[in-house]
């Protein structure tokens, strides 16, 4: 394997202005807020900061305002309210100057199918201005970090949606830019492609590359992400660690399916907050049973089972898993999402 | 992920391969694009040869098929002038906006499979990025007029004006284009929809051809004909094009006589042409910025 992409940073030589700066952040945003015409309030008075060489998450269901963020920060859409300075450049003054420091992948697959893997990184290498000399190197080297050597001349259109998709983030990368934004990088992957997907962001993580991803997989932030920013109808609802976030879910989630209406979902919600060997367990009402969170779910759910049986109650399902994005929203909000964003946020 | 030792040896290693950024030029970023869309047709040759056959198709067909009846209309105003030489002009001009059509599409396909953004958020020049792609079709639209000249020359057309003329023919040709390469690049923003491009640039084209003075002499075609024909852009192409090709003043609309001889039928045709290229250009520059700066979703 040839080298990764090493973190250009600020030595680059075409950021100056960012050298002086005493440790500047790679993202600084105070007061964002992006209305659309029609006057949908798409983000709402967001701070945040990411410093330098961090993985930061941007997690939240569809339509959270996730994207529209990402593109203010690719200057691809200009904030309606706030300061944006993205490498230590303002978004609406310095557009140019922030394009020429960042990759950025969009949410929809972006190569040009009709042009091979080389020709379409030979492309963004031009566009991004890639010394000549450097040229050839460089798309030798994008081409094995994705692993698509092998079928460099073949024209895109023939690839795989997990061939594409590493395609497009070497793409991105050509001018070894010290932040890159993912959008939604995995979605619609499979698991092997999408695990391939995140070696690779940890290895240009680890070389220094500051990452700005968004998903609505916990699981990706949590293999991923050093911080993370929970992003809910516009604005940044909790910020932490994804240890800290999965703290508030407080455990792993028992979902148990019984017969029965709901009185009888009621009555069995009732015994599960009663349940002595469950400390500290939260339990919520689902369409067809209950939802119990707790540190003892994996030890002592079969016990409530059994409880749950021996009072009269027919349990005709039962899954302990770790906590969703809808468990965490549960915790941080106190309220579900609708049913919709929730089936996406279940991995 | 990134301890601190990663990130110091991450950046001495960027220091010690410090590469020089080039930067972006407006006539670089140009060029690059320039590459991209001629690699494009390259890649695919059914495009430029399917907007070949519909022309070409006609040429033979007008000529073998009307060729005795249309030509008898022709010589009744140009005496001496065979029909293959009347009709190699506008099949010329047919060529520029069938080619013009193919513009539009690929802006659309671009907005589809992402490449559109992804150019947005490079650092290139914005108009740059267009003007390598309107030069890639101009190019190609050169070499295809090109083509449908040998071709009418081969079946027995004559250039009076020779090769000069036929360079003049083919800038003609470009210069009608790109009025129409304006107005599909406008189409495909405002529908975003390949199909709704494809069907109102090609609903546009049969009329604009035939309610002209492409086929036949307007003094021979009905009165509402003739009225529409003067103000058709296709007219003014045909006419200058057909001017050169003649080498005398055809211009069927204008009647100047600045120069005497055959350049009073080719400026004015000109003009209007050049005219109609600043106004719809405008228009599709607008909606390209109007685009690009907002609402890409």
């Amino acid at each position: 394997m040839t080298d990764p992409q090493p973190a250009a940073r600020r030595e680059d030589g075409h950021d100056p202005a960012a050298v002086d700066r005493s440790g500047p952040a790679a993202i600084d945003v105070s007061g964002l807020e992006l209305t659309y015409s029609d006057g949908t309030e798409a983000v709402r008075n967001v701070d945040l900061t990411v410093p330098e060489g961090e993985f930061f998450g941007f997690l939240g269901p569809n339509g959270a305002g996730k994207t529209t963020t990402i593109k203010v920060f690719a200057t691809l859409l200009s904030p309606t309210g706030g300061e944006v300075r993205v490498n230590g450049f303002d978004v609406t003054a310095e557009p140019r100057k922030v394009r020429e420091s960042i990759g950025y992948m969009a949410q929809e697959t972006s190569v040009d199918p009709e042009l091979t893997a080389r020709e379409n990184i030979r492309f963004a290498c031009e566009a991004y201005g890639v010394p000549k000399s450097e040229r050839a190197d460089r798309v030798d080297e994008l081409l094995d970090l994705v692993d698509l050597a092998d079928v460099a001349g073949k024209e895109a259109e023939e690839f795989s949606g997990g061939m594409q998709k590493r395609l497009d983030a070497a793409t991105a990368l050509v001018h070894r830019p010290p932040l890159v934004f993912l959008d939604e990088p995995t979605t619609g992957l499979d698991p092997k492609a999408r695990n391939r997907l995140w070696e690779y962001f940890r290895r240009i993580n680890d070389e220094g590359t500051t990452i700005f991803l968004t998903t609505q997989y916990l699981e990706e932030a949590d293999q991923l992400c050093d911080r993370l920013a929970v992003i809910l109808d516009g604005e940044i609802v909790a910020e932490g660690s994804p240890e800290d976030l999965k703290q508030q879910v407080g455990g792993e989630v028992l979902d148990v399916e019984l017969e029965g209406g709901e009185a009888a979902r009621q009555e069995a919600a009732d015994i599960a907050e009663q349940f002595d060997r469950f400390d500290d367990a939260t339990v919520t009402e689902t369409e067809d049973g209950i939802s119990v969170t707790t540190r003892q779910a994996r030890q002592h759910g079969t016990d409530l089972l059994v409880a749950l049986r021996d009072a009269g109650f027919t349990v005709t399902g039962f899954n302990v898993h770790a906590p969703t994005l809808d468990d965490v929203f549960l915790a941080i909000t106190g309220e579900e999402l609708d049913s919709e964003a929730a089936e996406e946020a279940e991995l | 992920m990134s301890t601190p030792t990663d990130d110091s040896t991450a950046a001495s290693e960027g220091r010690d391969r410090t590469v020089d950024r080039t930067k972006n030029t407006f006539v670089g970023d140009a060029w690059v694009n320039f590459k991209r869309w001629n690699l494009k047709a390259v890649r695919n040759p059914f495009v430029l040869v399917v907007s070949l056959v519909q022309p070409i198709i006609f040429l033979v067909l007008f000529t073998e098929v009307f060729g005795n009846v249309a030509g008898r209309a022709v010589s009744e105003g140009l005496p001496g002038v065979g029909y293959e030489t009347y009709l190699v002009p506008a099949i010329a001009i047919q060529v520029a906006l069938a080619a013009a059509v193919t513009s539009g599409i690929g802006l659309v396909n671009d907005i589809e499979n992402g490449m559109f953004e992804k150019v947005l958020v490079s650092p290139m020049n914005r108009t740059a990025v267009f003007v390598g792609k309107t030069a890639a079709e101009v190019f190609r639209i050169a070499v295809q007029v090109s083509i449908i000249l040998g071709l009418g020359v081969a079946l027995g057309a004559e250039i009076n004006s020779g090769i000069v003329g036929a360079a003049g023919i083919v800038a003609v040709g470009i210069l009608f284009s790109l009025w129409f390469v304006a107005l599909s690049n406008s189409l495909a923003i405002l529908t975003r929809d390949q199909e709704s491009t494809i069907i109102a640039a090609n609903l546009l084209q049969f009329p604009l051809l035939f309610l002209s003075s492409a086929f036949l002499p307007l003094s021979t075609l009905p009165g509402w004909i003739q009225t529409f024909a003067r103000l058709n852009p296709v007219t003014y192409g045909v006419d200058a094009a057909r001017s050169l090709m003649l080498d005398r003043d055809v211009m069927t609309v204008i009647e100047v006589s600045w120069f005497g001889g055959t350049l009073d039928g080719v400026v004015p045709g000109l003009a209007v042409l050049a005219g109609l290229d600043l106004v719809l250009g405008a228009v599709a520059v607008f909606l390209l910025a109007r685009a690009s700066s907002s609402d890409v979703q």
